[in-house]
């Protein structure tokens, strides 16, 4: 995705990647130190909202992984969203059992179900997958308004049971989100240090190469998948704790392309402030514009053309501008 | 009944009710593969864009803007049609050459962008728009045949039609398909990318319109019909192999004629999940679309 680093020496590639991995662990550490106290700062209504930025802002973060280590872009990923908010709402309605159980079942579901559609469409890449993936986005809220007797349809489920029994849910729902916002930024870059994130890696970048050293390129397309998978059912799991509702209307298509917005917006970036720009995006264009309906898709669609035009141009002007001062 | 009565009765106006709508399928799948052909991008706006200019088809004919003759209304919006794919296109047009799958997601931001405009200028209401054909209907061996399915079937055999004669026999055409054999080649020729580019776009917006025209007056016009619509499409484009213009045609009415079946037999609620599971298999068992010849490699 960023080739801004191929024409700077070695030591200067070097030197600036471990400043900004830095700069980027203390921006880092702060935001999150920041977050542990804004519920002390701001009101109730503030709260629940930063704890639905938290949840779709690993939403954003399973979109960008697929895109950053599988090289695909989904129009999807509600699929796993909604796998893991109905897992977190199904166990708590139906049966009362808390995030305990449930958002490991989410996660589980999350990484099969990403396994199982990664299977069948192993060998397509590009716009064939993306094509698959909005036929999963438009096949989601029709299953779920028809097992209606397990999700309750059109009304959805209402998740109240605590994670921890005797805290104020208020509470709950913002820092549970937190947690695992955190968790699974921390899992995301110990992912990039690890051999299978190499692989992965080696397997976008240089095919061939990773064939050689036996990397198969299935292989990656599938575990690409199920990882992103597993992340997405994880947002869908905090989305349905934090923001206290299940419903089908929270995961139609235009939500799917929502996140994919999101994901474009904070430049395709894995990291938590990156993310985070993501997922406040996601979550406050709505709301900020929910008197106009109409111009939340029109807003969307500039913020979409706006980054993409920008992340072209931007290089551009910025190598103009570095001849310029050479010159003078 | 007995079940060869009922396969008679059932099965073959189904058959061709979904060839009908198939027809319609095709054009708009057709409309994607020539855009995928030569730009490599997939045109997500497609529908939405197209489902704008039928709302302003109804909006100069019914007087919410202008009370224009049906004529006139279709002539502004095929203009309005090509005037958006043409902007379209200039936006997106330095991205294309740089990366598809970025572009791919550009024109998402068209249709968000084409579908708020629409409920801007519409609203949210559904509105009723009517071809002004001749209303009649007969039967030949037990099939209902109305005055809209011969105009949908002349439309599409005669748009069709002229389509793939400009591809087969005119420079324009000879251009295209060299542009889309190989870009690389057809530039160091002296084509202009670009242009033929321009043609693919605003040929598939005028496919676009058509396709929308004729499948309104089956549904009501809203926000979302034609946008619903253009998935089917968007599988079709995806069972033809999305690269082949045949297949296109040959995926629509395949999708249309299989989603009647679907629906009538087994279950209306299932059907985008369905149309999900004919993508899979067909991607599966067709990679490169029906229509690809077995070919071989050695290694």
């Amino acid at each position: 995705m960023s080739d801004q680093a191929t024409h700077m020496t070695p030591d200067q590639t070097v030197l600036s990647r471990l400043s900004g991995v830095a700069t980027s662990g203390v921006t880092t550490t702060v935001l999150v130190a920041a977050l542990i106290f804004m519920p002390f700062l701001l009101g109730g209504s503030w709260t629940f909202t930063l704890g639905l930025c938290f949840a779709n802002s690993i939403g954003v973060l399973a979109v960008s992984l697929l895109v950053r280590y599988g090289g695909e872009v989904s129009i999807g990923h509600t699929f796993f969203t909604a796998l893991g908010a109905y897992s977190v709402g199904v166990l708590d309605v139906r049966y009362g059992i808390s995030l305990w159980a449930s958002v490991p079942l989410a996660l589980l579901l999350g990484v099969t179900f990403g396994l199982l559609f990664a299977w069948p469409s192993r060998n397509l890449h590009g716009i064939y997958l993306a094509v698959t993936t909005l036929a999963l986005a438009l096949a989601v809220p029709e299953m779920i308004n028809n097992f209606d007797a397990l999700t309750g349809g059109y009304e959805g489920l209402y998740v109240s049971t605590p994670f921890i029994p005797g805290v104020s849910m208020g509470m709950q729902r913002y820092y549970v989100a937190l947690v695992m916002l955190v968790i699974v930024c921390v899992a995301v870059a110990r992912l990039r240090l690890s051999r299978q994130g190499m692989a992965l890696l080696l397997a976008k970048t240089h095919p061939s190469a990773a064939d050689a050293f036996g990397t198969r390129r299935v292989w990656a397309r599938i575990s690409i998948m199920g990882i992103s998978g597993g992340i997405g059912a994880l947002c869908g799991a905090t989305l349905a704790f934090s923001g206290s509702t299940v419903s089908p209307g929270g995961f139609t298509f235009w939500q799917a392309i929502f996140l994919l917005v999101g994901s474009v917006v904070s430049f395709y970036g894995l990291s938590l402030p990156r993310v985070l720009i993501g997922g406040a995006f996601v979550t406050l264009v709505p709301q900020l514009l929910s008197a106009s309906g109409a111009w939340i898709p029109v807003f969307y669609g500039l913020a979409l053309l706006g980054m993409i035009l920008l992340g072209h141009y931007m290089p551009r002007i910025r190598k103009a501008m570095a001849q310029k001062s050479e010159v003078a | 009944m007995s079940f060869w009565d009922s396969l008679l009765y059932d099965l073959f106006p189904l058959i061709w009710s979904g060839m009908i709508t198939g027809c319609l399928y095709a054009l708009g799948a057709l409309g994607l593969v020539m855009i995928f052909k030569c730009s490599k991008v997939v045109n997500f706006s497609h529908g939405n864009v197209a489902g704008l200019t039928a709302f302003l088809v109804y909006g100069l004919s019914s007087g919410v803007l202008m009370s224009l003759s049906w004529g006139a209304a279709v002539l502004v919006a095929l203009l309005a049609a090509v005037a958006i794919a043409f902007l379209i296109y200039s936006i997106i047009s330095p991205v294309v050459f740089e990366s598809d799958l970025t572009s791919t997601i550009a024109t998402l931001g068209f249709g968000l962008i084409a579908q708020g405009v629409t409920l801007l200028i519409f609203g949210a209401d559904i509105v009723a728009l009517d071809l002004p054909i001749p209303r009649f209907a007969f039967s030949v061996l037990g099939l209902l045949i109305t005055g809209y399915d011969l105009t949908v079937l002349a439309v599409a055999v005669v748009t069709i039609g002229a389509l793939f004669i400009i591809i087969d026999y005119t420079k324009l055409g000879i251009a295209f398909r060299a542009i889309s054999e190989n870009p690389f080649a057809a530039e160091v020729c002296g084509l202009n990318l670009r242009s033929v580019h321009y043609f693919a776009w605003i040929t598939a917006a005028i496919l676009g319109v058509v396709g929308a025209l004729l499948i309104v007056p089956t549904t009501f016009l809203s926000v979302t019909t034609v946008a619903t619509f253009m998935l089917q499409a968007f599988a079709a484009a995806v069972i033809g192999g999305f690269a082949s213009l045949p297949g296109a045609l040959v995926g629509g009415v395949l999708v249309g004629v299989l989603m009647n079946l679907f629906t009538f037999y087994v279950s209306p609620e299932f059907s985008s999940t369905f149309l999900l599971a004919v993508i899979l298999a067909a991607l599966n068992i067709f990679p490169n679309g029906i229509l690809q010849k077995v070919g071989g490699s050695r290694v």
